[in-house]
């Protein structure tokens, strides 16, 4: 009876440990442009949505001689990620954390984490290099139900290198631009009427695009049933647009269309 | 030994009354016993004074044999008869009904007889002779029908059935015009219209004819199984996840196992071991399977045969399923977009026969609607009109709060699900339930629950989930094909990161699912209930999707969990005409009953409508048949269709009123000869019993029979005349006095007082 009962503890002990820390808790890291970001006082309520955004291996050299491949999945990071939650927050019924929150493909700590977060956010993916375990992994992760939007990078060597693991991760769906009328462009706001969001260097250089990506594409994949799983943002920087959202010399129209395409992809997400 | 003591059958006590033919008056008697017990009283206390040997005790039981003695030979001196009814000779008539089914061929009788063989050499043997000789004597045939015969060279023990309640309306209508005087039924009992009607044996009563029942066959086979019914829906959705709940006992097998199998066709559907029980145990079994692909789908139930099983053609029976086309459309309305709105969608779009129809409220002013049939549909958000909401056939609130839907959407929920029979589903979520204000709401009767009194319901926690003893019977929780398998496959689905507190379950309420919190203890986390001409259920929490995102692609937990509840949800919400028959497949009977439920566009009940049953049947066969309205039930037609022959039969009824067609729905049926007479063949003594005791008859063993040709005399019924039959001259009476003078010279000389 008393080996019965130990193990009874053990079993619920056990479980009681997995779920526990099944989902990681939120965690603060140190970006490439930000350190000590404050956090808001209300970080620690748990809510039905966040945004996961990924910290994936980087290529150093991008574009030589430069070695600039250093920590490139923490740019705008994190006073992007939360402007936009709390936009999404005021303008939709969706009950947002304040804080984001960071996921890594084929953790070696907990694998299954990054299930946990179904909605997931990548910067910068031209300077990404997912191993094939992480790739399979992200494949798992859309066809399980996951969603991916990757946005801010930039003209044809980016592209090469954001292809180049995206065929890994999906190597016979084709990467398609995206129909006005697909209903991801209409579910909240109507976004027929859509421009080149550029990034900060826009106030200093009032160049919109940056290197040879100079027109906007706005592109994904399709799963099997017609849904968008894949988003991606070619030759824009909505992630700036977010970040500097409250920074007077950033235009406000670029602004706007970023939280509005962000809003509509979240809820396409949330909805298909 | 009765009538050796008594002189007359024990039929003359049970129907006759007691006289004393005597001139002197009742009363005297009573006197006259009186004086002399007090005499008696007397004279032995006096003798008994002088005494040493005889004490008062003594004194007392001597007296009371003396006392006996005289208050026996009293009695006699005052003429005791009994007044008994008896038939006349030769001017009444005895029928004498004899089985002739199918069952009556069965050789198990002594010798390896036939019940037939039996039930004619006992009639031959003297019994037909004895009642010819004081009656006359008609013979009768007992099959479906009742028939004249001459010659016991005729029965042939073919008939496909046997309708005893028939056969004896029949004769008891014969009487009312023929001096029937009393009925011998020589049967195995084995009824296969449901047994006779009160009607029949209080009409037997009223006439005071009584019916003598002589019982064939043994009262329980050696080795046998039988398969007694199998119930499965009448109506299910293409590829819904049925369970067909096979009842069935055994004599002669215990402990060892055979193979229950669902076929149609060749095709197994499912099949399963079981291991049998006590004998003349009833055994009961579910043995879930699919429902398959949209038609009409007959399907046989079958225990494998046994090694010397006396009959094996009571192992199998056919059940009918009807598997509609028809796709049922589920509203779903959520107040907030989150992940359980997005993942139970998926989940249901891989079901074909559901049509998921949303409102979501994605900002404070806009609603997003996917699955509508049209631009205009929901236009407005949620229905305001009966029509509009009553389309659907399920309904599905999440996270809304009660205040955003209207005192009339609230009512029209409430009226959807009483009223219109469909199936309202409730979420968890932060705006859900108690949260939601739902327990001031006018649906508060609709959720399957007492909610709590307090806002904060909603928590975002870690749970584990469990089933219930009901969840593990449950076919919406079975997400693996094995009981136990399933339970253990529930016990490790990944945790949930919401519930919500959903209170106690309401009386009649039947929880599926606990939810196992990590901070300790257990709520009820699915619950159902019916209400109305309805069901409901309650999901506690917003974290299924967690099911779908932490298991494998290729699992399908989710989606069958899912896909099952809705199914649940309106598989058996009614349409506006609905056609059912008590049985789908008629066994060797002619009669199939129709009956139709009809409501208006709101439901109602149509009072006033016209109904017509167009059926067709075997070979080309076409007719149409009116339905009458019941003069009890509102809105409900009924109809008696007499089926020319076996084969498959369907049905449209269309309901009409005016020029307006309120709606249509089919049936499908099946009448099947040859196969009554294979089920319950041991023989139905207690059927046999009761016709006679409640008719004034007897039940008779085969070798007891011959009696009968005595006892039936006394009968009230027919033509009658009334006897009188002395009892002073009976054997017992000098028994009696000889024991009594005997017992008290005995007692004398035990005590020395001779």
């Amino acid at each position: 009876m008393r080996v019965r009962s130990f193990l009874l503890l053990f079993i619920l002990g056990l479980t009681g440990w997995g779920v526990l820390r099944a989902q990681r808790p939120f965690k603060a890291y140190r970006g490439q442009e930000y350190e000590d970001y404050p956090l808001p006082e209300d970080w620690k309520r748990a809510a039905e949505f966040t945004r996961a955004r990924l910290r994936y291996p980087s290529f150093l050299v991008v574009h030589p001689p430069v070695r600039d491949g250093f920590d490139r999945w923490t740019i705008d990071y994190p006073p992007s990620d939360r402007h936009l939650l709390q936009g999404i927050r005021r303008l939709t019924r969706i009950d947002t954390r304040s804080v984001e929150q960071v996921v890594d493909l084929d953790y070696e700590e907990d694998r299954d984490d990054v299930y946990n977060w179904p909605f997931m956010y990548a910067v910068e993916v031209g300077y990404w290099n997912l191993t094939d375990r992480q790739a399979a992994q992200l494949r798992d992760f859309l066809l399980r139900g996951g969603f991916f939007m990757c946005d801010d990078f930039h003209g044809s060597v980016e592209w090469a290198n954001f292809t180049a693991s995206m065929k890994r991760v999906f190597p016979d769906r084709e990467i398609v631009d995206l129909d006005n009328k697909d209903p991801i462009f209409h579910v909240i706001y109507d976004l027929d009427d859509r421009y080149q969001v550029p990034g900060l260097q826009y106030v200093y250089t009032h160049s919109r695009f940056e290197y040879d990506g100079f027109q906007a594409k706005w592109r994904g994949i399709y799963d099997d049933k017609g849904r968008l799983m894949v988003v991606i943002c070619h030759n824009m920087d909505l992630g700036d647009a977010w970040e500097h959202s409250d920074n007077p010399v950033y235009p406000e129209p670029f602004a706007a269309l970023a939280y509005r395409i962000a809003v509509n992809y979240v809820v396409y997400d949330l909805t298909h | 030994m009765f009538e050796f003591f008594f002189k007359y059958p024990a039929a003359v006590f049970s129907r006759g009354t007691l006289v004393l033919l005597g001139t002197w008056p009742v009363w005297s008697l009573i006197a006259a016993i009186v004086l002399a017990a007090a005499g008696l009283w007397f004279w032995v206390h006096r003798n008994a004074s002088g005494s040493a040997r005889v004490n008062s005790l003594r004194s007392v039981a001597v007296w009371l044999l003396q006392t006996l003695m005289a208050s026996l030979l009293l009695l006699m001196l005052w003429h005791p008869a009994l007044s008994v009814a008896t038939l006349r000779p030769q001017q009444n008539i005895v029928a004498v009904v004899v089985d002739d089914s199918a069952s009556m061929a069965q050789a198990d009788e002594a010798a390896g007889a036939t019940r037939r063989a039996a039930a004619t050499q006992v009639l031959n043997s003297g019994l037909l002779n004895a009642l010819k000789d004081k009656f006359q004597v008609r013979l009768y045939r007992l099959t479906d029908r009742l028939d004249r015969f001459e010659k016991f060279e005729t029965l042939t023990s073919s008939a496909p059935a046997t309708h005893i309640g028939e056969g004896l309306k029949q004769v008891v209508a014969d009487a009312a015009s023929l001096p029937i005087g009393a009925v011998i039924l020589a049967s195995d009992g084995a009824d296969n219209s449901g047994g006779v009607d009160l009607e029949t044996v209080a009409e037997f009563r009223r006439q005071r004819i009584p019916i003598h029942t002589i019982g064939f066959g043994r009262e329980k086979a050696a080795h046998d199984v039988e398969i007694g019914d199998v119930v499965v829906p009448a109506r299910a959705l293409p590829d819904s996840r049925l369970a067909a709940q096979v009842s069935f006992h055994q004599q002669g097998f215990k402990g060892q196992k055979a193979k229950l199998m669902l076929r149609e066709g060749k095709k197994i559907l499912a099949q399963k071991e079981v291991t049998f029980k006590d004998d003349g145990a009833e055994q009961s079994e579910a043995v879930p399977f699919n429902a398959g692909a949209a038609a009409v789908h007959a399907i046989e139930i079958a225990l494998d045969p046994l090694p010397g099983e006396d009959n094996v053609k009571n192992n199998a029976l056919t059940r009918i399923v009807n598997v509609d086309a028809r796709k049922p459309r589920i509203l779903y309305m959520e107040g907030e977009p989150r992940w359980e709105f997005k993942f139970l969608r998926r989940a249901v779009e891989e079901d074909s026969t559901i049509d998921l129809v949303t409102i979501l409220r994605t900002t404070q002013n806009k609603i997003y609607r996917q699955g509508i049939a049209n631009p205009d549909e929901l236009k407005d958000g949620f229905p305001t009109k009966v029509e509009e909401l009553f389309a659907f056939e399920g309904l599905i609130i999440g996270s809304v709060d009660a205040p955003y839907l209207t005192p009339g959407q609230q009512t029209l929920i409430k009226d959807f699900v009483d009223r219109r029979g469909g199936g309202v589903l409730f979420l968890g979520g932060k705006d859900a339930l108690a949260d939601g204000g739902w327990k001031q709401s006018a649906d508060v009767d609709l959720i399957p629950t007492v909610l709590p009194d307090r806002k904060d319901t909603f928590l975002r926690a870690g749970a584990m989930v469990e089933l219930t003893a009901a969840g593990r019977d449950s076919l919406i929780t079975r997400i693996e094909e094995d009981p136990a398998k399933n339970t253990e496959r529930w016990k490790k689905l990944p945790y949930i990161m919401n519930f919500q507190d959903p209170g106690q379950p309401k009386p009649g309420a039947t929880v599926l699912v606990d939810a196992l919190p990590m901070t300790g203890g257990r709520i009820p986390l699915l619950i159902t209930q019916n209400y109305g001409r309805g069901r409901t259920a309650l999901f506690a929490t917003g974290g299924s999707w967690r099911w779908q995102m932490l298991q494998p692609v290729a699992d399908k937990s989710h989606e069958m969990f899912y896909q099952q509840l809705l199914r649940w949800l309106v598989a058996d919400t009614p349409r506006r005409v609905i056609t059912s028959t008590p049985k789908q497949v008629i066994s060797d009977d002619s009669h199939a009953s129709l009956r139709a439920e009809i409501r208006d566009r709101t439901y109602l009940p149509a009072s006033d409508a016209t109904a017509e049953a167009h059926v067709l049947g075997p070979e080309g066969l076409a007719e149409t048949v009116q339905m009458r309205p019941d003069p009890i039930e509102q809105g409900v037609y009924t109809a008696d269709y007499t089926t020319p022959k076996p084969g498959s039969y369907l049905v449209e009824v269309v309901a009409t009123r005016g020029t307006e067609e309120l709606g249509r729905d089919t049936i499908t049926f099946r009448r099947e000869d040859g196969v009554a007479e294979n089920f319950h063949t041991e023989q139905n003594r207690e059927l046999l019993e009761k016709l006679a005791s409640e008719t004034g008859g007897r039940y008779y063993k085969p070798e007891e029979a011959q009696k009968l040709g005595k006892d039936i005399s006394y009968s009230e019924a027919g033509i009658t005349v009334r006897e009188t039959r002395d009892l002073w001259d009976m054997p017992i009476v000098f028994l009696v006095l000889l024991m009594l003078r005997s017992g008290e010279w005995l007692l004398r000389r035990k005590w020395g007082v001779i």
